[in-house]
């Protein structure tokens, strides 16, 4: 097919904004809300029909190589695997809007791992460099159905590295995209733009940071209403994301848009040492790192702004003060959206053989 | 007396013994319930005093003593003008004589469209509130004014099952509110507490499927409560059977009493900072960008402060609920002494508006009249919230009592805005009022109204014949 086929949805100024048909066609699909709803019902519902396609068959093949390209990368970059706890007390909290789902542990009230962030930080204190390759379980809000980029049950490779700062996580998560499309693009190029119309190319880092106020003034004369302070809409996001040719960074997020482990500059109040990895075409997020939080003072100041209970999260705050100072840096990378992106797919849905989508079921 | 006016005594009696039982409380005598259960009898009707035709009538003056905390009732009157030049102007529209019923009470409160600027207070885990808060869910949506689910219902009486005998469910009180709406009027307004973040409450009602719709259209707000008028500082308490201690033991703070089948059941209160509460707003948006948000503050001395902040972060609303304030469970040594009184509170709102912010603000604590919220409304104020007048019109006759009970006031605030020449109450302004002391009105920033208003000057289009012009002083 050679060139990907570029659609120009908009053009503000003299930029140009190009979302992949892929996801011009999920747009499409989504204007029709109900119409929308069935179809994905219906996805879900009979989703071996469709996963037995060939086309799905290569992005199954995908995926795998994908993931054995993670590995080769970590192993060879002395991080150890770790295998991920599946329930807890507690979990990762920062997760807009979504409800965690519970479990009755002998008389305790336990959750199911929405991210096993919490957890990755004593391993880092172990081991150094350490990552998972775990499930997460994310009770989405409704709306979420539509964006194309939310499961409830999806997959992520959490890592965390000690005595790290952002900038050093943001390299790793760069070289680790870089590897893993030059190996994609190696073992499934071909078949990529023979069954799925899809071309890869492997674009070398680093690739560029944008901080976050940038992003913000970028999405507007882009034409997206885009408040300063907030978190970045997903409808603005998806745009500066159709904007940029290769991946790239949004960093230093405002505090009050993330979760309380993102680390607040001491010597800039209100800034987190954090970033997103977004993926070009209109895609969107890819990766979501930071440094961590390490006081437990600071942290128990910024988890009564999400509304919690400090008591809640005993343990964490105790292993904190006595690995004090626990020095990390980290991110976590979804597998489902890696493919999405890897394939060139409309939705996260296409991605795995049994999705659950938000507020659909019964499914397989 | 006529048969008729037996029947209606005896009702009237009934009724009162039925709010009495069911929400009396027997410690503040001075609580006007029987003028609240009037109302919810009697709607509209009640706003004349009785015996019409045979009796005469005039101000009541107070002979007693002063009441210990200033109330509105005590300090403030309206302050009408002869001249109306806004009558005139609504006149030309009409081309007749305008009359209270033409002043508009449809109004906006922290998000929503409503009827009657007036909102349902957060309430509904003590078991006097639970009991009446269907008929009060669907009272108000037949109202078109908010409702809200207080702090501590889903964990105690349960998300979507009842946990305790005769207590609707969270969903139950939310659904019965919902279902009932007429037009594009309302909105609900859910609280959480620091034990209901360990459910995620506010998590799970955004994922509701059930809720959802609601929630597309815009009609649901979550209220930070970072205080309550009754006991600011201190968190809810109530008072459990023993085996419902047992299930929530990990939650909650509790003292379980020897000896007897009950428990009391402390919440913590939350803990804010300007900062807290300014991230707060900023979680919240992030994770709830279909939601509106609405802060509840108590008597508190740094209450403009909540406000500053509330405003520049985009809150939708703030709740300044006096000293005053009812509630289900509070030590006397808080009813009586924790806080600054809902007058200082209305203060606090003039200020606001003087320093311009302008997020809707609402004034709580022992307001049941529609003077009350014309007052507040002059002041600055968007509107009232009301807690225990809807569980006592509630409890003397269920949902239509409440509805009647909230008739009366909105008929009642149409009458007086007329009467100061506004038909919208949000034309409401400062001059529209005046104090009975000095004090008071220095604090309101408004006139003292026994010192004579200067004559304006501003003269009309015609000119007073030149031997009587006297000089504007």
């Amino acid at each position: 097919m050679g060139d990907p086929l570029w659609v120009g949805v908009g053009v503000c100024g003299k930029t140009e904004v190009r979302l992949h048909p892929a996801v011009l066609e999920l747009e499409r699909m989504a204007g029709d809300r109900e119409g929308f709803l069935s179809f994905l019902r219906e996805w879900a519902r009979y989703s071996w029909r469709w996963a037995g396609e060939e086309r799905y068959r290569l992005v199954f093949r995908v995926e795998a190589a994908a993931l054995r390209a993670m590995r080769e990368y970590l192993d060879s970059h002395g991080f150890t695997e770790v295998l991920a706890p599946i329930v807890g007390p507690v979990t990762d909290p920062g997760i807009r809007g979504a409800k965690q789902a519970t479990i009755d542990f002998y008389g305790y009230e336990y959750k199911v791992m929405s991210s096993a962030i919490l957890y990755k930080q004593y391993m880092a204190a172990s081991l150094g460099r350490m990552y998972f390759l775990a499930p997460n379980i994310r009770l989405e809000p409704l709306d979420s159905a539509f964006t194309g980029r939310h499961l409830a049950e999806f997959y992520q490779l959490d890592l965390e590295i000690r005595d790290a700062s952002y900038e050093d996580a943001m390299r790793v998560a760069e070289e680790l995209l870089y590897h893993v499309v030059k190996r994609v693009a190696e073992e499934y190029g071909r078949e990529l733009e023979d069954t799925l119309g899809r071309s890869l190319e492997p674009r070398r880092p680093p690739y560029r940071r944008l901080r976050y106020e940038e992003a913000v003034r970028l999405a507007r004369e882009l034409g997206c209403r885009q408040p300063m302070g907030a978190e970045i809409r997903w409808e603005c996001e998806k745009l500066l994301s159709a904007y940029m040719r290769e991946p790239f960074f949004i960093v230093e997020y405002p505090r009050g848009a993330r979760g309380f482990y993102d680390r607040e500059d001491p010597s800039r109040p209100g800034v987190l040492l954090d970033f997103d990895l977004i993926y070009p075409e209109g895609f969107g997020e890819a990766a979501s790192g930071a440094e961590r939080e390490y006081e437990p003072a600071r942290i128990v100041a910024r988890m009564r702004e999400s509304g919690e209970d400090p008591a809640k999260y005993r343990w964490y705050l105790e292993m904190l003060r006595e690995l004090y100072p626990l020095r990390t840096a980290g991110f976590g990378i979804g597998v489902e959206r890696l493919t999405r992106y890897l394939c060139g797919l409309r939705g996260v849905w296409e991605a795995r053989p049994y999705p659950k989508i938000p507020g659909i079921a019964p499914t397989p | 007396m006529t048969l008729e006016g037996l029947l209606a005594r005896a009702r009237l009696a009934l009724a009162l013994r039925r709010a009495r039982r069911g929400a009396g409380s027997g410690w503040d005598e001075d609580y006007p319930l029987g003028e609240i259960v009037e109302r919810a009898l009697r709607g509209r009707g009640a706003l004349y005093p009785r015996g019409y035709g045979s009796r005469v009538y005039g101000a009541r003056v107070g002979g007693g003593c002063p009441p210990r905390i200033p109330v509105m009732d005590y300090y403030l009157v309206l302050a009408p003008p002869a001249f109306t030049p806004g009558r005139l102007e609504r006149m030309a529209e009409l081309f007749r004589e305008p009359i209270y019923s033409d002043v508009s009470l449809e109004s906006s409160i922290g998000g929503f469209r409503v009827r009657l600027p007036v909102a349902t207070a957060s309430m509904g885990s003590t078991a006097v509130a639970s009991r009446y808060s269907l008929a009060i869910a669907r009272g108000a949506a037949r109202a078109g004014i908010t409702f809200a689910i207080g702090e501590n219902v889903a964990t105690v009486r349960g998300y979507d099952r009842r946990l305790t005998r005769g207590h609707p469910s969270f969903i139950e009180r939310a659904l019965a509110y919902l279902e009932a709406l007429e037009g594009p009027y309302g909105g609900l307004v859910v609280q959480q507490s620091v034990e209901d973040a360990y459910d995620e409450l506010w998590n799970r009602v955004y994922s509701d499927p059930r809720l959802d719709p609601y929630i597309e259209e815009g009609l649901l707000a979550f209220e930070i409560k970072v205080g309550q008028g009754a006991k600011p500082g201190l968190g809810g308490v109530i008072r459990i059977p023993r085996e419902q201690a047992e299930r929530m033991r990990r939650k909650y703070h509790l003292d379980l009493e020897p000896g007897s089948a009950y428990a009391t059941r402390y919440s913590v209160p939350a803990t804010f900072t300007e900062d807290i509460l300014r991230g707060m707003i900023r979680n919240m948006k992030t994770a709830y960008p279909r939601v509106r948000i609405w802060v509840k503050v108590g008597g508190m001395r740094d209450a403009l402060d909540v406000i500053r902040v509330a405003s520049e972060e985009g809150a939708h609303a703030v709740v300044l609920d006096g000293l005053e304030g009812g509630t289900g469970m509070a030590p006397k040594g808080a009813l009586d002494h924790l806080g600054l009184p809902t007058l200082s509170m209305l203060a606090v709102i003039a200020e606001a508006r003087r320093r311009g912010y302008t997020v809707d603000l609402l004034l709580a604590g022992r307001l049941y009249t529609g003077f009350h919220l014309v007052a507040s409304m002059a002041l600055g104020a968007s509107g009232v919230y009301l807690g225990r007048p809807l569980v006592i019109a509630a409890a003397a006759a269920g949902a239509r009592g409440v509805e009647r009970y909230l008739e009366s006031i909105a008929v009642e605030a149409q009458m007086l805005a007329s009467a100061l020449g506004k038909y919208s109450l949000s034309d409401l302004s400062p001059e529209d009022v005046a104090a009975l002391d000095p004090h008071v009105a220095e604090a309101l920033g408004v006139r003292y109204a026994l010192k004579p208003w200067a004559p304006s000057g501003r003269g009309g289009g015609l000119a007073a014949p030149p031997e009587r012009q006297v000089e504007p002083g």
